[in-house]
């Protein structure tokens, strides 16, 4: 972004330079010579590049000639170029109540506005601006990229569309004019605009840029195909090699991607997202063994990446390995005794092998270490739920629920909690618990337990047409629930519509021996994107 | 009015006081009392514990009523566990045979009656009298085989069992139950078998680094065996021809009882992290599982639970029979109201056996009616598996009190420990279980079985209070036991159903009489029964005298 708007500033630069130095000759007062010699100085020292005596010599010529708004857009436009953005912008609005239709000063403002991520106000004042000059081409790139930024992708396409001499000057316009073309389903169009970068000086970097775009919009083999372009060595560069891979992962090409990876480890690039993507390839093949080899492999190579014990941890879960997840929780809280994620995984593997006092306490070193962990405060509370501290248990599922009232699972899981306690005789919890789960779908329609656990309720209660109801949305929100298919096998069953109650069993039969699916079956590396 | 002197008038308003304020916590007696000591019974479970936890040393502890001698009193059988490639054993493992002396007093004679050795780590034992000889014999389960010893009627026993070809080879047996099938008359025989298993595969698990009993998921489960009796001693493996052999999964409790009043006996296999079976009788030599359709193979997440013990009787007091299977901590025992159409009615919940069970892990079971109301209560043993449970939560401990439960008449529960008994707070590692009327008073006596540790025997001191029936079947043209008999008596306008079944509890025998409670029912009343034998005869036996045994031998319908 800053290269494009350099450019934009440089190229004005020079125009206000020489708007100095026409003005300048209509001058006729003393004091205003004076300032105009500033202000020739001030551009003959913007052309050297030296920006900051320029700014002075413009803060000298403003002082002397105050009315002179020719001298304050030049200030402003420097200290703009010097990213001093606060007060070059509090400059042009003086200017603009001035001169209300200076359209520069206006661009240049939205362009201030927009390194500075106040797309709102940059796009109010480009909007303003492109009704007095519809024609300014540098203000329809800018509101392009304002727009894209703004994820408005429709109309950001049309404006970078509309400048394409402009926009196929600069490698971050093309991308932005991709990324909203891949918005808007035009892959095609992606493509072409993508296609534009091999031509920049650069062409690397540029291709590079866009491939990860491609990658992000999921045209993988776009991504692939630029990546390859780079070089013919391109499979064997450290960063364009896992690019490559990466790419070739999400397209489910685990095949590839794992040559890709072991090769790179062949020439002795084998960094740690490389190893840490190696291993998600091996489980994705249900490789187990190989994948939690190469993490082990890799935390042996890279002890202080916390990233692969913890991608670790997910696939021996998700193996329902969990007395080995435990092991490796156990290392990776000892290596990393300040990670929240890491004392978070740990808890759920002492839940797995239902050691739930431990678990208690690892939780909530992870909420005492990230206070913003709503998953860390909801697995303390699950934890003692299971552990039998049911006073305790209550107190955290409320105070989580105060904590964090947007994340509903508190009061899903609380509900889950109470429905249970409620089998024990306690109508006042089974009350409590239809309530905060009616409360949940109130608020999101689309919670699958939620739906299960009222679905579920109103089966026990013989109320089975309503059972259906709930129970059939549970399916649809969570086809892979194995439990949802059985107590739909069961409702069915009693509505007597065996085929279906048939179909249902088969389902849960199926699901039920499937291992885990773990919770963020991603690539470390991914999630920083 | 006659005014009272006020130091009179004190102590007339304290008596008045004391009798309105709510009578003490312990009875003048309690439901049962502890006689083991007195009893003579001294021998003790050997589980072969070891380093290595075998998932087996935990497993054992059978138990049965008999009456082996045929003196008219109840004798108790114990099965041993075993030894384990690390768990020896000081002195040699031997089951116990003990002789019901008459007085309160038991002998063992398990070395007389040659019962006390066996060849394997031994689990349960299902009693009957498979060759209508009049005397009671013995199957007993384990691992990795079983063992049919025969009752010569003299007071000794012979091994039978390679003969009879009922060895289970290969196979860790736990529970067994005989039944006729076929109802030709002769005790067939079910065996469930549990998991795969090897002592020369110790699977290594542990809890915060001590090493621990392997949950039984790590262990891949066993079909079913059938036998079939052929009527001269000898049995045939009918598992494939009856689709048994398909039937895999944990197996360990069993019960039979016509559960859908057809006239032919079903089976009811309780599973550990296997689904239960309900299978119906289809009267050809095969059966049909209708536990889904019952369901009662699953709990209502679809997730199989801990089954361990079952048994099955009618506890709603609707004339069907109902089942109560134990389970593991937080599952809940589970209770179901049989039906004549499924599904069966869950009655976990509204019975409050739920909220009685939480913490416990169950194993032995017994509808029994202690009380003689003629309702049916509830007795359950309990003891969890892990020693360091109680290091990962503070609510389940290791050892935990058995539960006697109280039926209101309406299939709702109270848990009656404070009356019970001092064996009811006390805390146990408990296994097997068993009723019979030792005493021979018309009440229910229990035998529960302990890890490592000598059995409990429990004398009813309360039931002989109440009005009794009892009832003692001889099948002629039925099996001798009448195994699969449903006698309903009738007392006045009030109606009772109970069964003759098989198996039952968790590895245990229990005393094949019927007692049934009259409460406290006039002298007047009469008391009828129908039975209706294994055989499909029905016969009435009208003015009965109550509070005493019945002797009926199977005759012709009338």
């Amino acid at each position: 972004m800053g290269r494009l708007v350099g450019r934009i500033i440089s190229v004005v630069a020079l125009a206000v330079s020489t708007v100095f130095v026409l003005s300048s000759g209509t001058l006729c007062a003393q004091g205003e010579s004076t300032a105009e010699a500033h202000a020739n100085r001030a551009a003959e020292q913007v052309q050297a590049g030296n920006l900051e005596t320029a700014e002075a010599e413009l803060r000298s010529a403003v002082r002397l000639a105050p009315g002179e708004n020719s001298y304050l857009a030049g200030l402003g436009t420097v200290l703009a170029m010097e990213k001093k953005f606060a007060e070059s912008n509090a400059i042009f609005k003086k200017v603009l109540t001035v001169t209300p239709g200076d359209v520069t000063v206006r661009r240049y403002l939205a362009a201030n506005l927009w390194q500075m991520h106040r797309y709102p106000e940059a796009r109010e004042n480009l909007e303003i601006l492109l009704k007095q000059a519809p024609k300014d081409n540098q203000s329809r790139l800018l509101l392009g990229m304002v727009s894209e930024n703004m994820k408005e992708y429709a109309k950001a396409a049309e404006m970078l569309a509309s400048v394409p001499e402009q926009t196929e000057q600069q490698p971050e316009s093309i991308v932005a004019l991709a990324r909203s073309y891949y918005h808007l389903n035009r892959t095609a169009d992606a493509r072409s605009a993508l296609g534009k970068l091999s031509r920049f000086p650069a062409a690397t970097n540029a291709v590079f840029l866009g491939a990860q775009i491609a990658d992000e919009a999921g045209d993988y083999a776009t991504a692939e195909q630029m990546l390859m372009s780079i070089s013919p060595d391109a499979a064997n560069h450290p960063v364009i090699g896992y690019r490559i891979a990466l790419a070739q992962f999400h397209a489910n090409q685990f095949d590839e991607s794992r040559r890709t990876l072991l090769n790179l480890i062949e020439h002795n690039a084998g960094s740690r997202e490389v190893y840490n993507l190696l291993g998600w390839c091996y489980h994705n093949q249900n490789e187990s063994s190989k994948a939690r080899q190469t993490f082990e492999q890799a935390i042996e190579l890279f002890p202080t990446d916390e990233a692969n014990y913890l991608d670790l941890l997910k696939i021996l879960i998700a193996g329902r390995s969990f007395s080995a997840a435990l092991r490796v929780a156990k290392q990776a809280t000892l290596a990393f005794p300040n990670s929240a994620g890491a004392f978070e995984l740990r808890g759920l593997a002492e839940e797995k092998v239902e050691q739930f006092t431990d678990a208690v306490n690892s939780y909530s070193q992870a909420w005492h270490l990230d206070r913003t962990r709503s998953v860390a405060l909801l697995g303390v509370a699950q934890a003692q739920a299971s552990a039998g501290m049911t006073k305790e248990s209550a107190a955290t599922f409320e105070s989580g629920m105060k904590t964090f009232p947007q994340d509903l699972r508190f009061k899903v899981q609380y509900a889950s909690v109470l429905l249970k306690q409620a089998e024990t005789g306690d109508a006042l919890a089974e009350t409590r618990g239809e309530n905060l789960l009616t409360s949940a779908l109130a608020a999101n329609p689309s919670l699958p337990a939620a739906h299960y656990e009222l679905g579920n309720l109103a089966f026990r209660k013989g109320r089975t047409a309503e059972a259906l109801l709930h129970l059939e949305e549970a399916e649809k929100l969570a086809p892979k629930s194995s439990e949802v298919h059985f107590a739909l096998a069961n409702a069915y069953r009693r509505l007597g519509r065996k085929d279906k109650s048939s179909e249902e069993m088969d389902l849960y039969q199926k699901l039920s021996g499937a291992p885990e699916a773990p919770a963020t079956p991603e690539p470390a590396s991914q999630s920083a994107k | 009015m006659l005014r009272l002197p006020t130091f009179l008038l004190v102590i007339f308003l304290v008596s008045v006081a004391l009798s309105q304020s709510p009578s003490p916590v312990s009875p003048a007696k309690s439901i049962f009392t502890d006689v083991t000591q007195e009893s003579g019974i001294t021998w003790s479970q050997f589980s072969g514990e070891s380093p290595d936890r075998f998932l087996i040393e935990t497993m054992g502890g059978g138990v049965g009523f008999l009456d082996f001698d045929g003196d008219g009193r109840q004798d108790i059988f114990l099965v041993n566990g075993g030894e384990t490639p690390k768990g020896k054993s000081p002195v040699p493992v031997r089951n116990a045979l003990y002789r019901n002396l008459g007085n309160g007093k038991f002998q063992d004679v398990a070395a007389q009656a040659d019962v006390d050795r066996i060849n394997f780590y031994g689990m349960g034992v299902a009693i009957a009298d498979y060759d209508n000889d009049g005397f009671p014999d013995l199957f007993i389960t384990g691992y990795p085989e079983c063992a049919l010893f025969h009752n010569n009627g003299n007071g000794t026993f012979t091994d039978v069992t390679i003969h009879a070809g009922v060895k289970n080879s290969g196979k860790w047996a736990a529970g067994a139950a005989w039944f006729d099938y076929d109802r030709d008359g002769l005790l067939d025989l079910v065996v469930t078998n549990y998991t795969e298993f090897s002592f020369d595969d110790p699977k290594k698990c542990e809890i915060k680094g001590v090493r621990s009993y392997c949950a039984q998921v790590a262990y891949k489960g066993m079909p079913l065996t059938l036998y079939h009796n052929n009527g001269d001693g000898t049995f045939t493996d009918v598992s494939a021809r009856s689709g048994f052999d398909k039937l895999i999964g944990r197996g360990l409790g069993v019960v039979t009882i016509d559960f859908n009043d057809d006239g032919w006996p079903d089976v009811f296999v309780a599973r550990d992290a296997s689904p239960n079976l309900l299978l119906i009788n289809a009267k050809d030599g095969t059966f049909k599982d209708a536990a889904l359709d019952a369901e009662v193979a699953y709990d209502a997440s679809g997730n199989a639970k801990a089954g361990m013990g079952v048994d099955a009787s009618d506890v709603n007091g609707d004339g069907v029979p109902d089942l109560v299977i134990t389970n593991f901590n937080d599952q809940y025992h589970s209770l179901f109201f049989g039906s004549a159409t499924f599904p069966y009615e869950e009655g976990t919940v509204a019975s409050h056996l739920a909220q009685f069970s939480k913490a416990d892990v169950g194993w032995g079971t017994k509808f029994l009616d202690y009380a003689n109301d003629g309702n049916l209560d509830l007795i359950i043993a309990n003891g969890h598996i892990n020693q360091s449970i109680e290091s990962t939560r503070g609510d389940v401990k290791y050892q935990q009190p058995p539960l006697l439960l109280h039926n209101d008449g309406k299939a709702v529960f109270r848990n009656v420990r404070q009356e019970a008994g001092s064996a009811f707070n006390s805390s146990y590692v408990a296994r097997g279980l068993a009723i019979g009327d030792f005493d021979n008073d018309g009440d229910s006596d229990v035998v529960i079985t302990r890890l490592n540790a000598t059995p409990l025997l429990l004398r009813n001191n309360v039931g002989q209070d109440s009005g009794w029936i009892g009832f003692e079947l001889q099948g002629t043209k039925s099996n001798r036991d009448a195994i699969g008999a449903k006698i309903v008596v009738t007392i006045g306008d009030r109606r009772i159903v109970r069964w003759i079944v098989g198996g039952s509890s968790y590895l245990s025998s229990s005393d094949k009489r019927v007692l049934v409670g009259l409460g406290h029912t006039p002298k007047s009343s009469t008391v009828d029964a129908e039975i209706r034998w294994p055989s499909g005869t029905l016969q009435n036996a009208s003015n009965l005298e109550p509070n005493r045994y019945h002797k009926i031998v199977e005759g012709p319908s009338n």
